[in-house]
């Protein structure tokens, strides 16, 4: 079961790199969702995929039976809300850098960090 | 009062007042005339020095004090006065009443002299502290703080480009050097098991069979040698001199500079039977004094003839410490108080020239007894002993050196090279004393030279007829002597400094000495001349290299830059991607031996389905080329993800992750839509061509380096204890 889940997580992190190094902006931005799936699903297989019943304490009982692990559980519920919010968080930003630079390509998005002029330093202001 | 000409001060007022520190901005409001803080504050030293003669007499050395500073890590603050600091402590506080005194004279009209005297007074007590420290760590502190106290001192006119270089430049060659000093420290207290000097001491047999040993003191050497300018780190003295006089005076020759030859004298006891303690000592000291001799003679400025001087006697030193034996140990304690005692007095000639006439050049200086007769005599007097005339201290000087190399007889090479450094240190006496005084003023003036105030010429006097009187009587500085060289070689004791050499032998190296410096004095411009051909060797020295390495570092930042920070956003998440990479695999295949592959276990239909999902979206994703398909792709990974949670027990998470998912989709959908109306100049390729090899195969390697860890770590134990905790909390 582990080997399934191991290999599916390396496929969906070599494919968000993959997407990451990409030069469309949307893309890149697909390449973090991807990403950040597999993380979680990082995350959960640390605290091993022992049982599929679910971390409930019955009705009567003080303490946990043997259910799957509820600590990565928590961490991966809160990396999942959180992670949506930054999600579009993001894409609102790439539109709005895309409309304003009418340009999609990351390669032309250089206003903080625009090409040496004297080949030494970045020029401070970006030239017009 | 006596600038009243204006053309003459050794300093420049502010330039730009605004930019001036705190500390100077406040002490131009204190500036008033008849309020002169010098003579007030010269009352610290002297207060100091009196109390320590007092408790010198009462209490008998070694004194003691112990505080906890840090004890964590063993470290004391702990205070240790022997013979060796009590003699450092002498000169600290005696030089700098002078100093202070002289000041008061010197700095009367510049408006930075609170300012140069706040510091020397913090500089005193970081000298204090550092001669008076047993712990190695403690020294330390007080070693830097020295060090940095300098640089504030050096560029103190900071209006000034050349002041300012200096400045930095002793900050950076001192300071570089108390770096690898405190990496000689720590091994040596890692060899030692103790930082406390006195303890380092006793344990000298057995520190000496450690193989780290030469490692710890070659760290050590280079700290020291750069703090007493020692070759090949000698070359910021002479550039420290753009300080004011009495600061020059006071730390360049009297006392920082030889706080590294104090700490070589310190660890003396312990290492001076070692051969290469000898060498490296006798080696540096001889070729430092002889580079620093001829170095003088190419120098047509007073005070930086004085510094180059200062240089060759820290190098004779070195040297005398390197020598075995217990009279060098003496050598090195009389020439420690003969050198405060007649080459500060020279420095404040200088000073006082500057004061006087406004030039220290001495081409322009002749025949100046008839306007500043008692500079004069001062310069005379402190001549006499710097060439080692009989009846001064300096004469002893010299005879306790000439007897340490008797007694071990030195190699031939060194005892040449000493006799040219005394000829050069004669010659720079008839210098000071004669060519500037004597003869007739040729040159011509706009401005008649003056005498100085009674400030200038007091301090020299005394510190002259300190000299002469000691030079008389040497049983008056017996006890002192004796205490010091007890502390450099235990087990020897003296009685008579005076006695302890051959009167004959030291009138021979005298008479040679003379000889040859009425040669070079006579020569100095020839040989000035000749040395300028040789100017070449220049380009090579180590003052170059430290010019050429301080354009070479912002090149090589900017250099750097530029490859680290090129603002490619593809570049940066490989750089990144590829480190993580790199470190994961370093710690797997570090591990191996416990590698431990997991079973393949039965097969889990739904958990089996929602990794083939998973997979099969993930590299479906990774060649679509609409972002419309490209975003349906990315939700099948996260419908999978959450399938894959609701047959492991979360299905809490599941449901987050289906209803997350959904929105998802929507609100990239909306954007996409958006994004189809606006018009772009240039559609993006998806990856750079040049750069999809490179990307894919990271790719792999980071996918397939995670799938491993997490292989590799569900074959570890695992420890439950922080799901049992929160399984029996949550109720």
């Amino acid at each position: 079961m582990i080997w399934a889940v191991a290999l599916a997580l390396g496929t969906v992190i070599a494919a968000g790199t993959y997407l990451l190094l990409s030069r469309d902006l949307l893309r890149c931005l697909i390449g973090l969702v991807l990403f950040g799936n597999g993380i979680n699903l990082l995350l959960f297989t640390g605290g091993r995929l022992t049982s599929s019943l679910p971390p409930i304490i019955d009705a009567g009982e003080t303490a946990l039976a043997v259910t799957a692990n509820p600590l990565p559980q928590a961490l991966v519920l809160t990396a999942i809300v959180i992670s949506f919010a930054l999600m579009c968080f993001s894409l609102v930003l790439a539109l709005q850098i895309i409309q304003l630079a009418g340009s999609d390509d990351v390669a032309r998005l250089r206003a903080s960090e625009p090409p040496s002029q004297d080949g030494i330093k970045p020029a401070l202001e970006e030239p017009s | 009062m006596l600038l009243s000409s204006g053309r003459i001060p050794a300093w420049k007022p502010t330039a730009n007042p605004i930019l001036g520190e705190p500390v100077s901005s406040i002490t131009r409001d204190n500036h008033r005339r008849g309020c002169n803080p010098g003579l007030l504050l010269a009352l610290v030293p002297a207060v100091l020095l009196a109390l320590l003669m007092a408790a010198l007499y009462v209490v008998p050395l070694p004194w003691r004090l112990t505080w906890p500073w840090v004890p964590s890590l063993g470290v004391e603050f702990a205070l240790y006065v022997d013979g060796l600091s009590a003699q450092f402590l002498l000169l600290i506080t005696g030089i700098g009443t002078m100093v202070f005194v002289y000041g008061a004279g010197y700095l009367a009209e510049n408006p930075r002299r609170n300012r140069v005297f706040v510091l020397l007074l913090l500089f005193m007590a970081a000298m204090i502290g550092a001669v008076g420290s047993d712990n190695l760590l403690l020294l330390f502190v007080f070693w830097e703080l020295t060090t940095v106290l300098s640089f504030l001192l050096i560029g103190v006119d900071h209006d000034q480009q050349a002041s300012r270089k200096s400045a930095q430049q002793a900050l950076l060659v001192t300071g570089s050097g108390g770096l690898f000093l405190l990496a000689g420290i720590i091994l040596l207290g890692q060899i030692g098991g103790s930082y406390s000097l006195q303890t380092l001491l006793t344990q000298a047999p057995l520190l000496q069979e450690d193989s780290r040993l030469k490692a710890a003191l070659t760290l050590i050497f280079i700290g020291a040698f750069c703090k007493s300018a020692q070759f090949p780190f000698h070359f910021w003295l002479p550039n420290a001199m753009s300080a004011p006089t009495p600061v020059s005076a006071y730390l360049h020759s009297a006392t920082m500079v030889k706080l590294g030859i104090y700490l070589l004298a310190r660890l003396d006891a312990a290492f001076s039977d070692l051969l290469f303690w000898q060498y490296a000592l006798i080696s540096t000291g001889t070729f430092t004094a002889v580079i620093a001799a001829i170095q003088t003679i190419r120098e047509r400025d007073l005070k930086r003839i004085l510094a180059w001087s200062t240089v060759a006697t820290l190098g004779t030193l070195t040297m005398l410490i390197g020598l075995p034996g217990n009279s060098a140990a003496l050598a090195v304690a009389v020439l420690f108080f003969a050198h405060a005692l007649y080459k500060a007095p020279l420095f404040f000639v200088a000073g006082n020239l500057d004061h006087g006439v406004g030039t220290r050049a001495i081409d322009k200086l002749t025949g100046m007894r008839r306007y500043m007769p008692w500079t004069a005599i001062v310069a005379l007097l402190a001549a006499l002993s710097m060439a080692g005339l009989p009846l001064t201290f300096g004469f002893i000087a010299k005879g306790a050196i000439v007897h340490a190399k008797e007694q071990v007889d030195a190699l031939q090479l060194v005892s040449y090279a000493a006799m040219f450094v005394n000829g050069v240190s004669v010659a720079v006496a008839a210098i000071a004393a004669i060519h500037i005084f004597w003869g007739r003023d040729r040159s011509p003036r706009q401005v008649q030279p003056h005498e100085v105030p009674v400030t200038m010429l007091l301090p020299p006097l005394i510190l002259v007829v300190l000299g002469l009187l000691f030079g008389l009587v040497p049983t008056l500085v017996d006890p002192a002597l004796g205490a010091a060289v007890h502390a450099m070689s235990p087990g020897f004791d003296i009685t008579t400094v005076s006695e302890s050499y051959e009167f004959l032998a030291v009138v021979k190296a005298m008479l040679g000495a003379i000889l040859l410096g009425c040669v070079i004095l006579l020569s100095w411009n020839r040989l000035d001349l000749l040395l300028r051909r040789v100017h070449r060797l220049h380009k090579i020295g180590p003052e170059a290299w430290y010019w050429r390495s301080l354009e070479f570092l912002p090149l090589l930042a900017a250099r750097q830059t530029r490859l680290l920070q090129h603002g490619r956003l593809p570049y940066y998440l490989l750089t990144m991607i590829g480190a993580a990479t790199l470190l994961i695999l370093i710690l797997l295949l570090a591990a191996r031996p416990d590698w431990n592959w997991p079973d393949l276990q039965t097969l889990n239909a739904p958990v089996f389905g929602a990794s083939l999902l998973i997979a099969a979206g993930a590299l479906v994703a990774m060649f679509v080329r609409d972002h419309l398909v490209l975003l349906l792709v990315s939700g099948l990974v996260g419908y999978g993800c959450a399938v894959l949670f609701l047959f492991t027990g979360a299905p809490d998470v599941a449901f987050t992750q289906f209803a997350v998912e959904t929105i998802f989709v929507v609100v990239v959908a909306a954007v996409l839509l958006r994004l189809r109306r606006t018009p772009l100049d240039m559609r993006a390729v998806s990856t750079e061509a040049r750069l999809r090899p490179l990307a894919l195969a990271v790719a792999i390697v980071f996918g397939a380096s995670l799938t491993a860890l997490v292989l590799l770590m569900s074959g570890l134990p695992f420890d439950s204890v922080l799901a049992d905790f929160y399984g029996e909390q949550c109720l």
